[in-house]
């Protein structure tokens, strides 16, 4: 038996050794470094970088997209490489990218990995709170040689929220609770973007400091909360008008919440408010119409706003 | 002769109970016949476990071939005793000829591939046990006399000077008791090997074995030839029941008499009378 | 006894029934051969999906080599960065799975043992989901950090089951068996618990790492996982005929001269040590490590010195199939290898199992 300790502790050593020594023939031999400039060729990997390049009017450079990107419009017709959990690196190869564009996950990352090996151009950002959205597209900008659209974008987001500044700095703060999932249920806690949104909106987020993020609370919470207004992420693509019953049935349990007293139960198609992209100051008027009805009541088609 | 197993004030007792042997001390010759007799409980299969090792002894001292017991590896000692026991079916479907195989494990190599030699002794214990017409047949397809042949096939392909079994013949019908038995004989005979055996069937032992190791219930054993330890009052005393001694030429035997039996109560607790 | 009468011829044949180390040896090298085909088989399916049009990958195009610069000579780059690194490693997972399944059921004396049953699973898990849920980002095994968590928590938990299993109980194939449920349980616990506490996205994360991918890994990371995983198996195959005596038993064993704690020990130890580089790398790819050591007993015998190798050897070709099929099904969309082998693997084994019927004696 110890020979074969012996014969094991060997192939081991050697195995690392080789590891350690690189004598390994890398793919890709000499290429020249990725030319700076106007990538021709942009592949997105997730939804809110897809609408980032498209507010950048990229939109022909665009030649793929992941599956869950449906905006605008015409990023649904581009072609598919795959879930946004799982993007298919074959795909990706075969659209011949001269950029990616991937979000900072574990399985983006992966793939991110193999293609940089390949010799490929990526793009990696982390896209987790305003501020960062704002940086993630200076440095799409950047990379895409689209500096001056960038920019652009970056005053039109920034007076937008000016405005919105102006108009709600001063209301006062509405309590509010946004569900991320019904059962069991979870909200938004106050150390993520949702929360952000909230606030410059001009709203409070009903649940105090939690260790979580996106916490599952129970009906002591709720009680205590106080919530004014409940805003709840739809679900799919089905039927909102569905929804929107089904959530006033469910939260009707709580008769004493200020939210259920008075009928202020939104369920909404929460997609400019949790992609977190170019189009966050729709999101926070989203939310605002939610939080304060009567300074958006002037505005005509207020409730297909909420849509 | 030298002997080859010395049992030397050998003591032992299961964790929690009452110790079972007491102070056992005897010698076996090499190429004996040892039956191991006593009623249920007497501790026949505990001393036959410590004999071959899978027990460790509180006192006493085991000598197998001079050297203590501890000594050896599991691996040595199992180039010095083969152990049949109870057949089973594996729980692999393994054929005959699979599990004889099994037994040349302690001399195998690293790689453990049989070698011309190995399969000499393989196919020898096959032939000396008429089994090797099942040598291609899974051990579930066989009758239990049968598989209780490949398990002695198996301990005969060990090539062991010393060869333990548990009750060998126990539910083998007449014919197979009296076959495995002329067969561990001959071994005997033959090879020179040394056989213990451990027995119900007194009368199998008388009539095989050489020397008998008697034990009692009350820890006491009793070691000597089988002719004298085979007499009918020991066997009356030590397994407590009343019964006819006979002999025919210079085979004894004993009948146990229960109380239902019809010799018309001639026979009293003194025998002899029907000698 | 008819010892004079049983005719020359037939122990010869008897003799012809013992397995050698030659016969062996061709059955591997064809085993081999077969795996070697169904991976090159395996690289060229699949269509590609090209700007201009969907069509077959070329080999031509494939030896050319590379381009001059990213993106000139896609077939290349596509067999070279994605198809050979999955199937390469498709392989080894599934030679790993597969003879961990055999070593396991030996050591347990059960043929329904898998390689996930005494600590494995719920111990990778747990390292999966503290890596993710921890946030860390410093890696150094295959690039990610859940990966050498996977890796440390399978290979901790079983030397806790080990060590368990050792003060409990006199028989240790009971004691293994009762500390890896105690085990799995109480892990569990800890998994459900961290699972209510984390985001939805590393939930997701974690998730889809437990049921089981293949992914294209760099070189590196394949040849030193080659050699942990050869070295493992080889390591198992030089103690297999100790094992077929550990299956009949504990008493029987020793008598036979196996020194059954050290076996048991030397085998777990290797077999756990293969499944936790699998499973790091791939995560909990079920069915394979069950079925494949069935099947192959089923044709070829118990006995494990062919038993584990050829069944490493069809674990791999099995596992090759499987993600290929993962891959190409569904056109774009990728499925979870442990989807296919979970679908396959079931039919497949009920088909073996009416094949060959007359060898399993308890169907009689």
């Amino acid at each position: 038996m110890k020979k074969l300790w012996w014969l094991l502790a060997i192939i081991l050593c050697l195995a690392v050794a080789g590891f350690v020594i690189f004598g390994f023939p890398q793919v890709q031999k000499h290429y020249a470094p990725p030319l700076p400039g106007k990538p021709a060729r942009i592949v997105s990997l997730a939804p809110n970088l897809t609408e980032i390049l498209f507010a950048l009017e990229l939109d022909e450079q665009i030649v793929a997209v992941s599956n869950d990107c449906d905006y605008p419009l015409k990023a649904a017709e581009k072609k598919k490489i795959g879930n946004f959990w799982q993007p298919n690196t074959e795909a990706i190869l075969a659209a011949k990218p001269d950029l990616v564009v991937t979000l900072w996950f574990e399985q983006q990352k992966a793939v991110a990995d193999s293609l940089k090996r390949l010799g490929y151009r990526i793009l990696t950002l982390k896209i987790e709170k305003i501020d960062e959205l704002l940086t993630a597209i200076q440095k799409i900008g950047t990379a895409t040689d689209s500096n001056d659209k960038a920019g652009q974008l970056l005053k039109n987001i920034n007076s937008q929220l000016n405005d919105l500044q102006l108009k709600l700095g001063s209301v006062n703060k509405v309590k509010v609770l946004w569900i991320v999932q019904a059962e069991p249920l979870r909200v938004a806690g106050r150390n993520t973007f949702i929360n952000e949104l909230i606030e410059l909106a001009g709203g409070e987020n009903a649940i105090g400091n939690t260790l979580q993020q996106y916490p599952s609370i129970g009906t002591e919470e709720i009680l205590a909360c106080g919530a004014e207004t409940i805003i709840q992420s739809a679900m799919g693509k089905s039927d909102i008008a569905e929804q929107q019953k089904a959530a006033e049935k469910f939260w009707s349990k709580w008769e004493h919440l200020p939210a259920v007293k008075n009928n202020r139960i939104y369920v909404v198609q929460p997609d400019t408010v949790t992609r977190l992209g170019p189009r966050l100051c729709q999101g926070v008027e989203l939310i605002a119409h939610c939080l304060h009805p009567d300074i958006y009541a002037q505005k005509q088609n207020a409730a297909q706003q909420v849509r | 002769m030298s002997s080859i197993i010395k049992v030397e004030n050998l003591s032992f007792a299961y964790r929690t109970q009452e110790p079972i042997l007491k102070d056992v001390s005897f010698e076996v010759t090499s190429g004996t016949f040892l039956a191991i007799a006593g009623p249920n409980g007497a501790g026949k299969t505990t001393l036959l476990n410590l004999l071959c090792g899978l027990l460790s002894a509180k006192t006493g001292s085991i000598k197998i071939d001079t050297a203590t017991i501890e000594a050896y590896s599991v691996r040595e000692l199992a180039q010095k005793i083969a152990v049949v026991r109870q057949e089973f079916v594996p729980v692999f479907d393994f054929t005959v000829a699979q599990v004889v195989s099994m037994a040349r494990t302690p001399y195998l190599g690293t790689f453990g591939f049989e070698s011309q030699a190995d399969r000499k002794f393989i196919n020898e214990a096959l032939e000396m046990t008429d089994t090797a017409r099942f040598n291609s047949r899974t051990l579930a397809e066989l009758s239990g006399g049968e598989r209780q042949r490949v398990f002695i096939a198996r301990a005969l392909a060990q090539n062991t000077p010393i060869l333990l079994l548990d009750e060998p013949t126990a539910f083998l019908d007449l014919k197979h008791q009296v076959g495995i038995y002329d067969l561990l004989k001959t071994m005997q005979k033959e090879k020179g090997k040394t056989i213990v055996a451990v027995t119900h069937d007194i009368n199998m032992g008388a009539q095989y074995a050489d020397a008998c190791l008697l034990l009692g219930p009350d820890s006491s054993y009793q070691y000597g030839y089988a002719a004298d330890v085979f007499s009918a009052e020991q066997i009356e005393r030590v397994f407590g029941v009343r019964g006819f001694t006979g002999r025919i030429d210079r085979e004894k035997f004993f009948i146990p008499l229960g109380k239902f039996a019809k010799d018309g109560g001639q026979i009293s607790r003194k025998p002899d009378s029907g000698v | 006894m008819h010892r004079n009468k049983t005719p020359r011829n037939r122990l010869d044949k008897s003799m012809a029934e013992m397995l050698t180390s030659e016969k062996l040896a061709i059955r591997i090298v064809i085993c081999l051969a077969v795996l070697v085909v169904v991976m090159a088989l395996c690289t060229l399916t699949g269509k590609i999906h090209l700007p201009e049009g969907s069509r077959k990958i070329s080999l031509e195009k494939v030896f050319a080599g590379p381009g001059q610069k990213p993106g000139e000579n896609i077939d290349y780059e596509i067999f070279v960065g994605v198809r050979l690194p999955r199937v390469i490693l498709a392989a080894l997972v599934g030679a790993a799975l597969a003879c961990s399944g055999v070593i396991l059921q030996a050591i347990l004396r059960n043929p329904l043992a898998d390689p996930y049953i005494l600590g494995i699973s719920s111990g990778a898990g747990l390292g999966v989901i503290t890596a993710v849920i921890s946030g860390i980002t410093w890696s150094f095994w295959a690039g990610s950090p859940m990966a050498v968590f996977a890796f440390a928590g399978a290979l901790g938990t079983v030397w806790l089951v080990w060590f368990i299993g050792r003060f409990t109980g006199k028989s240790q194939v009971t004691s293994l068996l009762l500390a890896g449920v105690v085990i799995n349980a109480f892990f569990s616990a800890v998994i459900m618990f961290l699972t209510s506490i984390a985001k939805s996205d590393q939930l997701r994360l974690t998730i889809f790492w437990l049921m089981g991918n293949i992914t294209e890994k760099s070189l590196s990371v394949l040849a030193v996982s080659a050699a942990c995983i050869l070295a493992g198996i080889f390591a198992l195959f030089c103690i297999s005929h100790r094992l077929n005596v550990l299956t009949l038993g504990q008493e029987e064993a020793k008598g036979l001269g196996v020194d059954t704690t050290r076996t048991r020990a030397a085998a777990f130890g290797f077999a756990a040590f293969i499944t936790a580089v699998a499973v790091s790398l791939s995560g909990l790819v079920g069915f394979v490590g069950l079925i494949i050591p069935h099947g192959v007993r089923l044709i070829f015998g118990p006995d494990h010195r062919q038993l584990l190798p050829l069944s490493g050897i069809i674990g791999g070709i099995f596992l090759v199939i499987a993600d290929t099929l993962a891959r190409t099904v569904f056109g774009q969309e990728q499925l979870p290898v442990g989807v296919i082998t979970a679908i396959a693997g079931g039919p497949f084994f009920l088909f073996l199992l009416a094949k060959y019927s007359r060898k399993v004696s308890w169907l009689k």
